[in-house]
């Protein structure tokens, strides 16, 4: 009897140890984001202020107006949304069709096709900004959000994940449509694209999050300051407003805003999505 | 195989609007940066045909080899540690823990936000003189420490915010690897008498394997992309002791104007990271036959 409740003892002793290890955790990996926030809620005074508070002594929201109403945060905020919106269309709409033809169409030349796209995934994307840059100057395409999008549709890995589903639909449903006389643009539509609706989602949450997430391409492509998306204005906010900390935080702030919305509506549909890339890519 | 079809015209037409973007945007630009790397290129004269020029220039600059050093140095650092952190956080997600399933959304939080919203926050934190990690040192007693401005520092920074930022990415990859382990592996193990430490070298790691390889694969080719944290926390800074390949790159083309040359040097790093890769791809896959 002793034996065993010392055992129970010993292992509820367990259980709250590591519970209070994994808050010590949770509360060290959030400690950024929390410093993030209470920052933004500061006056910059109290911010380069020789005595260090921890808390804001006079919370507000000043910076946050201050950051909409001085900066074109929330254009950069369309921007993006505009970027990423017609990245992700424009991505499934060339993609699953040629997903599809990779997975069934016995087409000739199908394999080395497929091997040549693939290889598109081990080009590194700085490799064409160059010549992605004179391309655009010379259709007449600069500065403009078009060309932020263009070049990032081209999305190989999304092709390998819709490409892999695509041949687990059994082609039975397929053979069966053929008799009743469809033809493969009806079966694309009415079987494979809603049987592969788990795949397309997963591409469309990647190709959207890489979208939003580019960088160094709307960089070098987008000149003017209303024209950035968010990822450049966030960067560039220390150029234009000096450095005014509890503003940029305030600013990184509203930035993130958008993605922490999208986590938490798709959060298991984009870790599977990575998991999925990863497994199969 | 289904009759009455016309595979070769339907393979062609549903390949058609992926190919026209996949040419235009992936393949010519690949053909004409290689084009461009042999001449003197910039957008104000007329371009003059150099020949290999810009290639031989390359291996005399010297800021062309402290970036690719800078470069290497990332990749250095953050693939094992990088690895060992994702693998690290998968264990206590996938283990007994009681809050895995909160712990696995944090460490994968940083992931969700851009890279610009986590370097101008990690500068801020880092930040000299009223950053929270040199308060805390000043309350300690200590001195403050220039984490982004000086040399010694620096870089080391950088990657600390990388860490921050995407070790919840291989945390994903890894805990999918492990989930893929069959439960009944484990339990005749603990019926044999293998302790934790003996279940996790004898049959975590060896069967997680081939995904420490993908992860490898992919972190070693993400790092060696790494520009955007650097130009946010650094800008290259300081003395040019962060600056990175891909810097010097958007520098050269785009800062300079010096089309040709800064294509040439895109060409050497994309050489550098098939090498990389192909070697990896080498290495590994003969270990896993052996």
């Amino acid at each position: 009897m002793r034996k065993i409740s010392s055992y129970h003892r010993r292992k509820t002793i367990r259980t709250g140890l590591l519970c209070i290890l994994d808050i010590l955790i949770i509360l060290i990996w959030l400690f950024p984001l929390a410093w993030l926030f209470i920052t933004s809620l500061k006056l910059e005074q109290d911010v380069v202020s020789r005595s260090f508070s921890f808390w804001p002594e006079h919370p507000t929201w000043y910076n946050y107006t201050k950051a909409f109403t001085s900066t074109y945060i929330l254009k950069w905020l369309l921007n993006s949304l505009f970027v990423s919106v017609l990245t992700t269309i424009l991505t499934i709409l060339v993609d699953t069709p040629i997903a599809y033809a990779f997975a069934k169409i016995r087409f000739k030349g199908r394999n080395v096709l497929f091997w040549i796209v693939m290889a598109g995934m081990m080009v590194p994307f700085q490799v064409l900004i160059v010549p992605l840059y004179l391309q655009f100057n010379s259709y007449g395409l600069i500065n403009s959000l078009v060309a932020a999008v263009l070049p990032r549709v081209a999305f190989p890995i999304g092709i390998f994940i819709m490409k892999q589903f695509f041949q687990d639909i059994p082609d039975a449903l397929e053979e069966a449509a053929f008799i009743d006389g469809a033809n493969r643009w009806t079966i694309f539509r009415k079987i494979i694209l809603p049987l592969g609706k788990a795949s397309i989602t997963t591409v469309v949450i990647l190709s959207f999050i890489n979208a939003w997430n580019d960088f160094l391409w709307p960089l070098i492509v987008i000149n003017d300051n209303i024209k950035y998306t968010i990822t450049v204005g966030v960067a560039n906010f220390q150029g234009t407003q000096g450095t005014q900390y509890s503003l940029i935080m305030a600013g990184a702030a509203i930035a993130s805003l958008p993605q922490i919305i999208f986590f938490l509506i798709f959060r298991k549909q984009i870790i599977e999505g990575i998991a999925m890339s990863g497994i199969k890519g | 195989m289904i009759p009455g079809n016309r595979d070769t015209r339907d393979g062609i037409l549903f390949s058609l609007p992926f190919l026209v973007v996949f040419f235009f945007f992936m393949v010519y630009p690949l053909l004409f940066g290689l084009y461009i790397s042999f001449f003197k290129w910039n957008i104000l004269s007329s371009p003059t045909f150099i020949g290999w020029k810009n290639y031989v220039d390359l291996f005399r600059d010297a800021k062309f080899y402290s970036s690719l050093l800078h470069t290497l140095e990332f990749v250095v650092i953050t693939t094992p540690i990088l690895l060992l952190l994702g693998f690290a956080m998968a264990l206590v997600v996938t283990g007994k823990s009681p809050m895995a399933g909160l712990l696995e959304t944090v460490f994968f939080i940083p992931y969700i936000f851009s890279m610009t919203v986590v370097a101008t926050l990690w500068a801020w934190i880092m930040q000299k003189d009223f950053g929270i990690i040199n308060q805390a040192i000043l309350l300690l007693g200590g001195q403050r420490i220039g984490w982004l401005t000086d040399e010694k520092y620096a870089m080391w920074s950088v990657c600390i915010a990388t860490f921050w930022w995407t070790a919840g990415f291989n945390m994903v990859l890894f805990t999918a690897g492990i989930k893929q382990i069959p439960q009944e592996v484990y339990e005749s193990a603990e019926i044999d008498g293998a302790n934790s430490w003996q279940r996790m070298t004898h049959i975590t790691i060896p069967l997680v394997a081939p995904t420490t390889v993908l992860c490898l694969i992919l972190q070693v080719i993400a790092s060696f992309n790494v520009f955007g944290q650097v130009y946010v926390m650094t800008g290259g800074g300081p003395a040019g002791s962060t600056r990175v390949l891909i810097q010097y790159i958007y520098e050269t083309g785009f800062q300079y104007f010096r089309m040709g040359y800064s294509a040439a040097m895109s060409y050497v790093l994309f050489v550098i990271m098939l090498i990389v890769s192909v070697a990896q791809y080498a290495v590994l896959g003969k270990r896993k036959e052996a």
